[in-house]
């Protein structure tokens, strides 16, 4: 009996352990950051990451989740960090006893509000009307954030000093490290009940009322009330995101509420994947590094951010967790070797198309807005002479023959990816 | 025995054509009734009414005594009426288990609740199953619905149908493009679940319909225009002229 009861002990813990694990690992090594990296620089790279983190994982409890596509979620981001920065003001100047990691309740409070508010005559359809009225709301607030200066500082913004809060355990949040720890643990407090979220009962009619509003409306459920619903709670969660911000760079303008703001995530969401929860975490990730990496390399990067997402859209609309995804069902028949040599195939010629490209695109920018009289530009570690033809045709010949090569190899490459699949559905080859 | 569903003077125009011209029927509770009429008769325009997914022009529709008229079609569901339709209406991203599971989180009670966890919801979960046991697709439960065979998804709108537990259940041509084996598969299934409930179904498949229907109402150009037991319409004249013809004898 005792050894019964062991072993169910044994179990439960291990099953404790494999649910627990997926949090557990990513805390372990998000806690160990700061010493391992030992970077300020590292450090303002991660927290912009955990910033977005959080951002995007709200905006796909809408979009992948709820099915609402929303232009302007930037206002919920914005209004956050506004309520936050006033928030951390007061605090100063009334010296409440208040520390800093509770500010960001009150930017998800403001999100839960404006997000309710705006929801309560958004949220009646989906689809066009939906994504329309967010246009309109994103533009009408970040003009707003110019017209009410009193309250937004107009175009300078409101800016605040975060070490004027009362200090939390002695810990005043003057260095980089200590406001990486409050970013990451609200980073895993907010992804883990918006993962809670996504398993409970509204959380499962979301998807239902995404994927068909008139079947869920015959189930008793009506599709406004749980629209608006996800909304009310992303907007929260938004909020939350905008006053990490806050708080991160002391300042907010009217750039957060924006259109770009707005852009960024749906970017961020989409090259994750929006189909899976953690598709906009892998976006946000990717997003920031690519952000933050290639502007010190090149001055188009926005450019091949937009590269990246047109091609994710077109080749990959399940996102870059979605192309990892699909390949789980054949990882777990052991042929994930048998897809290595046709994936090494068609990457070589794509790597030489996209260095192509880039250096073509390198050219040209410089060309477009080097200074006068310089002839010399550096691309891939190379310093290249762009009045010379030579490096034109190179790079234009390595674009053309990589993208031939590519498109060639690109059917046999999915056949054998469809074989693959096929194996480990039926146990079988085609 | 008291009405499930009543219609007085039932109304419907689109524009100025009337399509629902008056109708007035009376559904006794447990009775299984079908509506037949020709294409274009206004049968599934009388289903969209009753169910609150168009709105009346004129007349009224009690559940149970109680006018719905008027009420969105969640609120027609959730006093006990559910339904499903001609054309297939699932959810095609979501798996079989969860299409079930939404149709049974309501009738238990766990509404728009955002704290419990439904893996967790031992009710939920077991009723689901029992669900899934009775269409015949436990086997393929985890699976996304929208690749299921065209059978298995009609089995499966009729246990989303029945999942809430409604008393009251429309079904829209639930054995339309079946073969005959099919066919019969899924009138055993109607028949099983629906036992001790109300069915009104729209059918073209006269096989199917003096197979299972108690009573039936021909619906000719917005009206009914006979209504009693199978043998009363077969021998019906106006029905058969207006209808059935020979396909009755």
């Amino acid at each position: 009996m005792s050894n019964m009861s062991e072993t169910a002990g044994v179990a439960r813990k291990a099953s404790f352990l494999s649910r627990y694990a997926i949090w557990l690992v990513p805390a372990i090594i998000v806690a160990i950051m700061p010493p391992v990296l030992d970077s300020n620089v590292a450090m303002a790279v991660l927290n912009q990451m955990g910033i977005a983190v959080i951002f995007t994982v709200a905006y796909n409890m809408m979009l992948g989740q709820g099915g609402m596509l929303s232009f302007g979620f930037a206002v919920y981001f914005g209004l956050g960090g506004y309520f936050a920065i006033h928030g951390v003001n007061i605090i100063s100047e009334g010296g409440w006893p208040i520390p800093l990691p509770f500010v960001p309740f009150l930017g998800g409070l403001a999100g839960l509000a404006f997000g309710a508010l705006f929801g309560s005559f958004s949220t009646n359809r989906a689809g066009t009307v939906f994504a329309m009225i967010s246009l309109g709301l994103g533009e009408m607030m970040a003009s707003s954030s110019l017209i009410f200066s009193k309250f937004s500082g107009g175009e300078e913004g409101i800016t605040t000093d975060r070490t004027e809060v009362p200090p939390f355990f002695g810990v005043e949040f003057t260095t980089e490290q200590e406001i990486y720890y409050l970013i990451a643990g609200w980073v895993f407090f907010a992804v883990f009940l918006m993962y809670r979220f996504s398993r409970t009962p509204i959380g499962r009619i979301a998807n239902a009322v995404r994927d068909n509003p008139e079947r869920a409306e015959f189930l008793g459920y009506s599709q406004k009330w749980v629209r608006f619903m996800s909304f009310s709670v992303a907007g929260c969660f938004a909020g939350v995101a905008g006053a990490l911000f806050a708080l991160n760079y002391e300042i907010v303008t009217e750039e957060t509420v924006g259109a770009l703001t707005s852009g960024v995530v749906l970017l961020q969401a989409y090259i994750g994947g929006i189909g899976f929860f953690a598709g906009p975490i892998v976006g946000a990730v990717i997003f920031t590094l690519l952000q933050t990496l290639m502007s010190n390399y090149t001055e188009i990067w926005a450019l091949y951010v937009g590269v990246v997402f047109v091609g994710t859209v077109m080749y990959a609309p399940a996102g870059l967790t979605g192309l990892i995804m699909m390949h789980i069902p054949v990882y777990r028949v052991g042929r994930m070797g048998k897809l290595t040599v046709p994936y090494a195939r068609i990457a070589l010629p794509a790597l030489i198309c996209a260095l192509g490209a880039i250096g073509f695109l390198e050219l040209w920018q410089h060309i477009s807005a080097g200074a006068t009289g310089e002839s010399e530009i550096h691309v891939f570690f190379m310093t290249l002479d762009y009045t010379s033809p030579i490096p034109w045709i190179v790079f234009i010949a390595m674009f053309l023959g990589g993208l031939w090569d590519a498109r060639r190899v690109a059917p046999a490459v999915a056949d054998t990816y469809g074989n693959a699949l096929h194996y480990a559905f039926t146990g079988e080859d085609q | 025995m008291s009405a499930a569903i009543e219609l007085r003077d039932v109304r419907k125009n689109f524009g100025p054509t009337e399509i629902i011209r008056g109708v007035n029927l009376s559904i006794a509770d447990g009775e299984r009734h079908a509506v037949i009429g020709p294409n274009g008769a206004g049968k599934s325009t009388l289903f969209n009414l009753i169910t609150g997914k168009y709105s009346l022009s004129g007349g009224e529709i009690s559940l149970r005594d109680e006018v719905v008229s008027g009420l969105a079609p969640f609120q027609i569901n959730r006093k006990g009426l559910s339904r499903s339709f001609q054309v297939t209406n699932i959810f095609p991203r979501m798996s079989v288990y969860e299409n079930i599971r939404c149709g049974v989180l309501w009738s238990l009670g766990y509404k728009y609740s955002f704290w419990h966890i439904v893996d967790n919801l031992k009710d939920v979960n077991e009723r689901t199953a029992e669900i899934l046991e009775e269409i015949g697709l436990q086997a393929r439960a985890q699976i996304p619905a929208g690749v299921l065979t065209y059978a298995e998804q009609r089995a499966l709108e009729i246990g989303i149908t029945i999942a809430g537990g409604a008393n009251v259940i429309l079904l829209d041509e639930p054995t339309a493009g079946m073969s005959h084996s099919e066919t019969d598969q899924a009138i055993a299934l109607i028949r099983k679940v629906t036992e001790g409930r109300t069915l009104v179904m729209v059918e073209h498949d006269m096989g199917v319909v003096f197979g299972l229907a108690d009573k039936i109402s021909v619906l000719v150009y917005g009206e009914i225009i006979a209504s009693g037991t199978p043998e009363e319409i077969k021998g019906n004249a106006a029905v058969k002229e207006a209808y059935l013809g020979e396909e009755a004898e």
